[in-house]
This record gives C-alpha cells, sequence and structure tokens, in this order.
C-alpha cells in the first residue's frame, strides 16, 4: 500500500477506502472454520456472525438463502461449521464481511475424534462388553419402538416387521430424534418403555444422516440409560457406516430399521414350515419305532412256545403214550407167555390124566367113595365103574379070583 | 383301549423275551411250563397294548392335525 500521504497532503476518504476495498477483493476465496454466532434470516439473504472457536474474535457474513439451505447439516446459532468465503469490503459504511459461498457442518474431524475420546473411555467402564449382552426374545410379547413421528424409520419397522410376523404387537413411543433435545426425548421413552412390563425388547430406530445428525445417539447419558436397561434394546440408527455409540452399547446393532425389523421378529411362514417339517419327523420316527417294536413282538409270538403253546402238552403226551404204549405191550407179553405156560401144564396135565387110558377101553373100579380097587377080595357091593366118558354103578353079583400063580396059595 | 398296563413296554418285552428263552431251553417241569406260557403270553399282550396305544396315539395327532388344517 503505497500511499504517499502526509498532514499536507492527506487522501481523501474515497481513496483510502477504495484501496483497502482492493486490497481486500484480492485477497480471494478461503476456508475458514468458525462457530455461529447469531444467525439473521431475511427474504432472499442471510446475516451472520461468525466467532472463532477460541479467540473473542468474530466477524460477519452474508449469504444467499439458498447457501444455507445446500447445508447437509442445520445451520444454527452455536453450530460449527467450515464455510467457503471471500472477504469482501462494503465501502458505504466501511464494514468488512465474508461473502460466503458453501458451509458445510464443522468439524467432522473434531467430532469424530471427540466421539472417539468417549468411545474409548466408556469402553474402558466395560459398557460395551459382550457378556453384558442380553440375548433377545425369540418371540417378542411386546416390541418397543422409539421413532421419530411419521418417520420412514417407523414406516419401516412396522412394515417389515409385520411382513414377517402379523401379529408382531408394538408399542410406539415417539420422540424428537434430532437436535440437541434429541438425547434427553430418547432416553425419556427408551425409560418408559423399560419400564413397562408388557416390553420385552426395545428399538431406538431413527434414519440415516450426518455426523452431526446422530450425535445425539452418541450421547454419553444415552449410552448409560440404554446400559442400565433390562430390556434388550435393539439400536437401528442411519445406514451400514454410521456407528454412533449407541450401537455398542445396544444388546444387538441392526444396520437399519428395516433390519431391525428383521431381527427382532421370526419369519412367521419359514417358522410354521419348520415346526411342520419338525412335526413330520418326529412323527416318523416314532412310527419307525413302533413298527419296529411290533416286528421284534411278533417274531417272539411266532416262536413256537408261544405260537403253538399245545407243543409243550404234546411233548409230554408222547412221553406218556409212548410210555402206555410200552407198558401194554409189555403187560401184552407178559399175558401171551403166561398163556403159553398154561397151555403146556395143561398138556402136561392131560398127558398125565388116565382119560386116554379110558379110550383104549380100560376102566377104573371105585368104592363109593372113591377108593381105587385094586382086589377082588376088598370089592364092595356097589362098585362105580369109570369110563372114558362117564361112570357106571354097579352091583358085585359074583366074585373070582384068578387062580394063584403061587404055589403057596 | 384298555387301561395303561401296570408295567413298561420294554420291561414287558424284556420279560417276554427272558420267559421264551427259558420256554425254548426246557428243563422245567409241565406246570412251570404252563405257568411260562401263560406268563408270556400275558406279556405279550401287555406289549401289544403299549404298541397298540402308541399308534392310537399317533394316529389321533395326525387326525387333530388335519382336522385343524381344514
Amino acid at each position: 500500500m503505497a500511499l504517499d500521504t502526509s498532514a499536507d497532503s492527506p487522501a481523501p476518504l474515497r481513496t483510502i477506502s477504495q484501496a483497502v476495498g482492493e486490497y481486500i477483493g484480492r485477497l480471494g476465496a478461503v476456508w475458514v472454520e468458525a462457530e455461529i454466532a447469531q444467525l439473521n434470516r431475511r427474504p432472499g439473504m442471510c446475516f451472520l456472525t461468525l466467532r472463532d472457536l477460541e479467540a473473542k474474535i468474530s466477524m460477519g457474513a452474508k449469504c444467499h438463502v439458498s447457501v444455507l439451505d445446500a447445508c447437509a447439516a442445520p445451520v444454527t446459532p452455536g453450530a460449527r461449521v467450515v464455510v467457503h468465503a471471500k472477504p469482501t469490503f462494503y465501502g458505504p459504511n466501511g464494514s468488512l464481511s465474508l461473502d460466503v459461498r458453501e458451509i458445510r457442518p464443522a468439524g467432522e474431524g473434531e467430532l469424530l475424534a471427540q466421539l472417539e475420546r468417549r468411545k474409548q473411555l466408556l469402553a474402558a467402564e466395560g459398557l460395551f462388553e459382550p457378556r453384558w449382552k442380553k440375548p433377545l426374545p425369540v418371540l417378542p410379547q411386546g416390541i418397543g419402538l422409539v421413532t421419530g413421528r411419521e418417520s420412514a424409520a417407523e414406516r419401516d419397522v412396522l412394515e417389515n416387521a409385520r411382513l414377517r410376523w402379523p401379529a408382531a404387537p408394538f408399542h410406539v413411543r415417539h420422540a424428537l430424534m434430532q437436535g440437541s433435545e434429541s438425547a434427553r426425548a430418547v432416553i425419556a421413552a427408551v425409560q418408559a418403555l423399560d419400564a413397562e412390563p408388557a416390553v420385552d425388547v426395545i428399538v431406538v430406530a431413527r434414519g440415516g444422516g450426518s455426523v452431526e445428525d446422530l450425535l445425539p445417539f452418541s450421547d454419553e447419558a444415552l449410552v448409560r440409560a440404554v446400559f442400565a436397561c433390562t430390556t434388550p434394546v435393539v439400536s437401528a440408527i442411519g445406514h451400514e457406516p454410521d456407528t454412533p455409540l449407541l450401537d455398542l452399547v445396544a444388546d444387538l446393532r441392526a444396520s437399519t430399521p428395516t433390519d431391525a425389523a428383521k431381527r427382532i421378529v421370526p419369519d412367521a411362514a419359514a417358522e410354521l414350515e419348520a415346526i411342520a417339517s419338525v412335526r413330520q419327523r418326529t412323527r416318523h420316527a416314532l412310527l419307525r419305532l413302533v413298527e419296529r417294536e411290533q416286528h421284534g413282538l411278533d417274531a417272539i409270538r411266532s416262536r413256537p412256545a408261544l405260537a403253538r403253546p399245545a407243543t409243550l402238552v404234546d411233548a409230554q403226551l408222547e412221553l406218556v403214550l409212548t410210555a402206555r404204549d410200552r407198558s401194554r405191550r409189555a403187560l401184552d407179553q407178559r399175558l401171551s407167555r403166561a398163556h403159553d405156560e398154561v397151555g403146556h401144564h395143561l398138556a402136561r396135565v392131560r398127558g398125565l390124566s388116565p382119560l386116554a387110558t379110558l379110550q383104549r377101553g380100560y376102566a377104573v373100579a371105585q368104592a363109593a367113595d372113591g377108593t381105587v380097587l385094586t382086589s377082588v377080595h376088598d370089592a364092595p357091593d356097589e362098585i362105580h365103574v369109570r369110563l372114558a366118558d362117564g361112570h357106571l354103578v354097579t352091583r358085585r353079583t359074583a366074585v373070582h379070583p384068578d387062580p394063584q400063580e403061587n404055589p403057596d396059595e | 383301549m384298555s387301561e395303561t398296563p401296570e408295567i413298561s413296554y420294554e420291561q414287558a418285552r424284556d420279560e417276554l423275551i427272558a420267559t421264551v428263552q427259558r420256554l425254548e431251553t426246557g428243563g422245567t417241569t409241565l406246570e412251570e411250563s404252563l405257568a411260562l406260557w401263560e406268563r408270556g403270553e400275558a406279556l405279550a399282550k401287555i406289549c401289544q397294548t403299549w404298541l397298540d396305544g402308541a399308534r392310537q396315539r399317533l394316529d389321533a395327532a395326525v387326525q387333530a392335525e388335519t382336522g385343524s388344517e381344514d
């Protein structure tokens, strides 16, 4: 700025103003990180006051409202931003301001570093440890849902859960899911649902957003509130790559609200099919068992010992009959031998009897008392004469002794 | 189905097998054999009762299911 001036030859203000304006104009656009101190929105234009993050330094800025609206995160007083701006000098009142062309949610890097520090502190306390994770009910009796009123996340959870399990019983609590009040609202909703006996799983669902949008779900108080819950909590925040601290402390992390719906209720159709198949298999197994046992029983019953119990008696009967036959035969032989003996004796008896002699013409003379007469001298008056076929009774009329052969007589 | 037998199926089956084996081995008096055979018959009946009952319960379950599905 080689403006040659002295007390005697001052430059007019307009020259200075113009020179300063030209000098500032040559600065060009720069990237600036700052905090929004004030925000004044007018039709078409917006006037801001930017404040340094540490030093007590502020500067005015302005931009078209479209620049404000194009920012991914809401630009509110207190928000940290990075702006692309060109310093401009306004001649009529000699003010310096930044002509903002782009606003980005600020300090994402710083924010993430802060989150990382919080995460490590809470992890060191053990809040994220797997041993604290509670299992989800297989079939929930009551599903608590914390989500934004009429949000896409609410619709995603309800619709997808009911597609899988039409009777899914939901207890929905709407809460502010964005902004500085959000964490407190979500804590209140989660605690209310945790106290509800009918609720046995709680889902916190929200659609995607910037890191700043999801900041409430990394809130330390919320993390501790969820950790203290006796009911299992499912976090379903944003999209796959988003990992607020709620994801870490939750008992189950769902990548999206739709994914949460799939995790909390079983697929009714698939479950029914599985049950039917298992029932079919158990029934077949039982039937096979009964059939196998029936075959075994049939086999035992068909064995002769049971099937034809008569064989028991038959065997004994045969023994008895055999014995009887043998005894009969033995007796028979004994009898016939006796018979033979008798015949033999009879023959002998007959041989010895005088009958044959009588038949040849001999006769036996006997006294009435049966005494056989051998001498004419002994003969009584009445003599019985035995012939072969009977006997005669005769009377003695004469006695003729034989002449004595012995000369002595 | 008659009342549930007082001994289990497995008990009845095992005793039945043992009984038949004794019968087949022999060496028993006629009176003992008859007693064994009568016991065998009774055991076989118990086994059959169990098996019939099991089958009936299966059939009833299947029928109840097909009935509820209609």
